[in-house]
């Protein structure tokens, strides 16, 4: 880990291929920024994608990483973390991937509080294949496959994440580029799982949560003086709220103890003998 | 062969048959005497018929034979269940006290023993089960001190008084047959010798490979047989700086285990029956990011649930063929319980030598089957650890392209790329489950996509060629009867050699471990005059892909009732199948 990390050493030269005016840009820049301010460095750091225009930021970032199957991140990042408690892990993924195929994982993933940072590029749309309802896509919001709108509300992750007992819960949006970084630099500093939600609006396929509507209807927690993050009914009322759309960090558990530390996890998983441990035969023989 | 004897304890669960039967297996282990145990039991926790069966000599015994000698019912049912392995001088022990009147045909020798009332009076209801225990030490003139050694044992850990209860309760059991039956042993012998044998099924042989081969993570879903690795693992792994993770599910369980293994850990999952089918989805992503994974699967009877807690061999094609697309793997099936434990180890060395995911076949009665083994069978010196192409910082600089980019999925001669775990400077890269270069980045260039698959393919043509998939063979080698046969049925067909034998019938038996790559058969099949495969399943998977190596028909023993092949069963099935016409 060097002192001198830039958060460009955490570009890839690949070009993404996201559309152009893709709230990802900013989530991913934000994201880089977060772990380069932290002090880590590629080669310390490994991201976890799953599947869909969230899963291409493991391509696009430069970092040890895993680009894996739909829905399935977050079990990735738990074992390698629980493999290296030294490594920074980071687990990206969208609305659809973290909160519909893979929302079994997420309830999970929260319950256990791995040390690691979950960030959902929340587009509430499915994007890569071309505009169908996401599990946070508005009752009413008419797709390709919903042509009367979903009918049925949308999951409210940062509930569910409370109700699954978090850690740590924040919501940001990709154009508010400096708090967004400051947001996810908070959630890596977390003990434990650091979830943000990410506004990463979708250019093409949704007409509804737009840059304009986020920009209009974002209430800040910072300027709430009011809010205070460790008081779980203040983080309730805000996270119930379903008039106002947040970013900030709405809640953290300052007491949070991450799984590893609970488990007594320290040692690095990769160091092994180059036979059979030295005490093996023990294990044979507690079958006299 | 020498005198066996065969032992059982029946009745519902939940009343702590498998501790009872477990507890026997010990003392006779301790008496320096071999013992086969295995189970029947439902899947359900309380009530429903259940058995633990031993089979005991001083030379070592590897299948359930049919034939029980002494059965310890506490149900009617136990004792209906068993009739046809019952015989002329079996002897029963059960409680006429309590509200059934049990009915044991009258050739057979009814031991009728108050065993709850002796063990009330040794401090416990819930000792009439080792009340029992001492009356069968009787019956068998089998030295109840060894019994006092496995009681010692068991529950030493939860004091003196509960140990020396147990002891009194076992001596009234005993005292009870003295006094008021004259069995003179029923003729039993029940020898001792001096050896210390383990005793130990096949799931803990797993477990206890994967220790021995540094397996430091292990993530799983509870599920029937596969559950006692992971409980295995869960007392033991942390002494090792490992941990165990109960996933919320298998897909989670597998992805978890790709997770640590990708950050550099030995790492293992295992599961049975629908467990493998969710897992099948992570399949191709293992075998395409090149992570050493080893993926255990201890079958059951399938399809869908079929019979949960009943034997079968029926995902060899699952485990050849699961996934979609083409995904490279290598299938390891044990073919003993010591087998188990070497095999694991071996399948972590196949892992990362080679960076592809690892399937560890097993079956339900190789995993809930105790047997005695002489320690020295398990010998941790010989544990080997490789771990492959893995580079270290000063290595790094050899595959760095021109723009200094680490190459994980290098194309190579022999289709092994270098592998750099997290931590590792400079050598920051990326895997896929998508096609990629060699640089893990996404492709759909032809030429890429060519090379990149053959890359895969090359790793298993190179392990062909450099390792040993080799076989196991017992009987007669210039016999003119080949049977070939894979997973735990190795134990009923080398004791069938004896039946075979003793009708003048010579047979050479071909035990094969390895499933792919697997040994070339096809001089051996052809230097006989018939082959048969025998296996746990109703179509034959083995004896399909030795046809289609060997081109050639190819007999076939199928048992898939759900229970385990018995020697004296499989002698009788290899004879007329011998007889029968060869198929077209």
């Amino acid at each position: 880990m060097s002192s001198d990390v830039r958060f460009t050493d955490f570009k890839s030269d690949k070009q993404p291929t996201w559309c152009p005016g893709c709230g990802d840009f900013g989530t991913m820049n934000g994201m880089m920024k977060a772990l380069a301010n932290t002090g880590n460095d590629p080669d310390n750091t490994f991201v976890v994608a799953g599947i869909g225009c969230s899963g291409k930021i493991g391509t696009y970032m430069h970092s040890y990483a895993l680009h894996g199957v739909h829905g399935r991140a977050l079990p990735v990042g738990t074992g390698v973390k629980m493999a290296r408690p030294d490594i920074e892990v980071m687990v990206a993924g969208g609305d659809g991937d973290g909160y519909s195929i893979g929302a079994g994982h997420f309830v999970h993933a929260v319950r256990r509080n791995v040390d690691m940072t979950y960030c959902v590029m929340d587009n509430r749309i499915y994007g890569l294949t071309k505009g169908q309802a996401s599990p946070t896509s508005r009752s009413d919001f008419e797709t390709s496959t919903t042509p009367e709108g979903p009918k049925q509300p949308p999951v409210n992750p940062l509930a569910l994440a409370l109700a699954s007992g978090a850690s740590f819960i924040a919501q940001s949006f990709s154009s508010d580029a400096m708090r967004h970084a400051e947001i996810v630099q908070e959630a890596i500093e977390h003990d434990g799982f650091g979830f943000v939600n990410i506004f990463s609006p979708c250019v093409t396929f949704n007409d509804v949560d737009t840059y304009d509507y986020f920009r209009d209807n974002l209430v800040d927690l910072q300027e709430d003086e009011d809010h205070d993050p460790n008081d779980y009914e203040a983080a309730k009322e805000v996270i119930l709220d379903s008039d106002k759309e947040y970013q900030g960090v709405m809640y953290q558990n300052e007491n949070s103890v991450p799984y590893h530390e609970q488990h007594g996890v320290t040692e690095d998983m990769s160091e092994i003998p180059d036979g059979a441990p030295e005490d093996a035969m023990d294990l044979v023989r507690e079958f006299y | 062969m020498a005198e066996d004897l065969n032992w059982a304890v029946g009745g519902e669960a939940g009343d702590g048959i498998d501790s009872t039967g477990k507890i026997f297996a010990q003392a006779l282990a301790r008496a320096g005497r071999h013992v086969f145990t295995s189970k029947d039991f439902a899947s359900r926790i309380r009530g429903g018929y259940t058995a633990y069966k031993i089979r005991t000599s001083v030379d070592k015994v590897q299948s359930v034979v049919d034939r029980l000698d002494i059965l310890v019912a506490l149900t009617q049912r136990t004792i209906d269940e068993n009739l046809d392995e019952l015989h002329e001088g079996s002897a029963i022990i059960y409680d006429g006290e309590r509200s059934w009147e049990a009915e044991i045909p009258d050739e057979m020798t009814a031991v009728d023993v108050p065993l709850k009332s002796l063990a009330e009076e040794a401090g416990g209801a819930i000792m009439r089960n080792i009340v029992a225990l001492g009356a069968a030490c009787e019956i068998t003139g089998f030295d109840v001190e060894y019994l006092d050694e496995a009681l010692e044992k068991r529950f030493g850990g939860k004091g003196s008084k509960i140990v020396e209860n147990n002891k009194e309760a076992a001596r009234a059991g005993q005292e009870y047959v003295q006094e008021n039956y004259d069995l003179d042993h029923l003729g039993y012998n029940i020898d001792t010798t001096d050896n210390d044998y383990v005793l130990l099924n096949g799931n803990e042989a797993v477990g206890m490979g994967a220790l021995a081969a540094g397996c430091r993570f292990y993530a799983g879903y509870p599920i029937t047989p596969a559950t006692s690795i992971m409980e295995y693992l869960t007392e033991r792994i942390e002494d090792y700086g490992g941990h165990v993770v109960q996933a919320e599910d298998e897909l989670s369980a597998i992805n978890m285990s790709l997770g640590a293994a990708r950050a550099g850990a030995r790492s293992m999952t295992a599961t049975s029956g629908a467990g493998i089918d969710l897992m099948t989805e992570t399949f191709g992503l293992v075998a395409t990011s090149e992570t050493p994974l080893v993926i255990a699967d201890v079958q059951r009877s399938g399809p869908s649930t079929g019979m949960p807690t009943k034997q079968e061999q029926g995902d060899l094609n699952m485990a050849l063929y699961g996934g979609h697309g083409e995904v490279p793997r290598f299938v390891v099936a044990p073919t003993s319980i010591t087998e188990c434990f070497w095999k694991t180890v071996e399948a972590f060395n196949l892992a990362e030598k080679y960076q592809t995911p690892v399937f560890l076949v097993s079956d339900l009665a190789m995993s809930v089957t105790e047997q005695t083994f002489p320690p020295e069978a398990f010998d941790m010196d010989e544990v080997e650890i490789d771990r492959g192409k893995l580079v270290d910082e000063d290595e790094v600089d050899e595959w760095l392209d021109a723009q200094g980019h680490f190459r994980a999925h290098a194309v190579t001669e022999d289709g092994v790329s270098p592998r750099a775990i997290p931590g590792t400077t400079d050598a920051a890269h990326m895997s896929t489950g998508l096609e990629h270069d060699e640089l893990g980045r996404r492709t759909e260039e032809e030429d890429e996509r060519v090379h990149q698959v053959d890359k895969r393919y090359r790793k298993v043509e190179t392990a062909r060629n450099e390792e040993d998939w080799d076989y196991r063979e017992f009987g007669d080698s210039d016999a003119d009867n080949l049977v070939i046969s894979w997973g735990s049925n190795e134990g009923a067909l080398v004791e069938a050699l004896d039946y075979l034998e003793a009708d003048g019938i010579d047979v050479r038996v071909i035990s094969v471990p390895y499933i792919f790559p697997r040994p070339d058969l096809t001089e051996e099949i052809e230097a006989a005059d018939q082959t048969i495969v025998v296996e746990n399943n109703a179509t034959g998977q083995f004896a399909d892909v030795i046809e289609h190596d060997v081109l050639t028909r190819v007999k076939r023993i199928n048992k898939y009732t759900g229970v385990r092949f018995k020697a004296d069963e499989l002698a009788d099935d290899i004879t007329e199948k011998l007889t029968e016409e060869v198929p077209a």
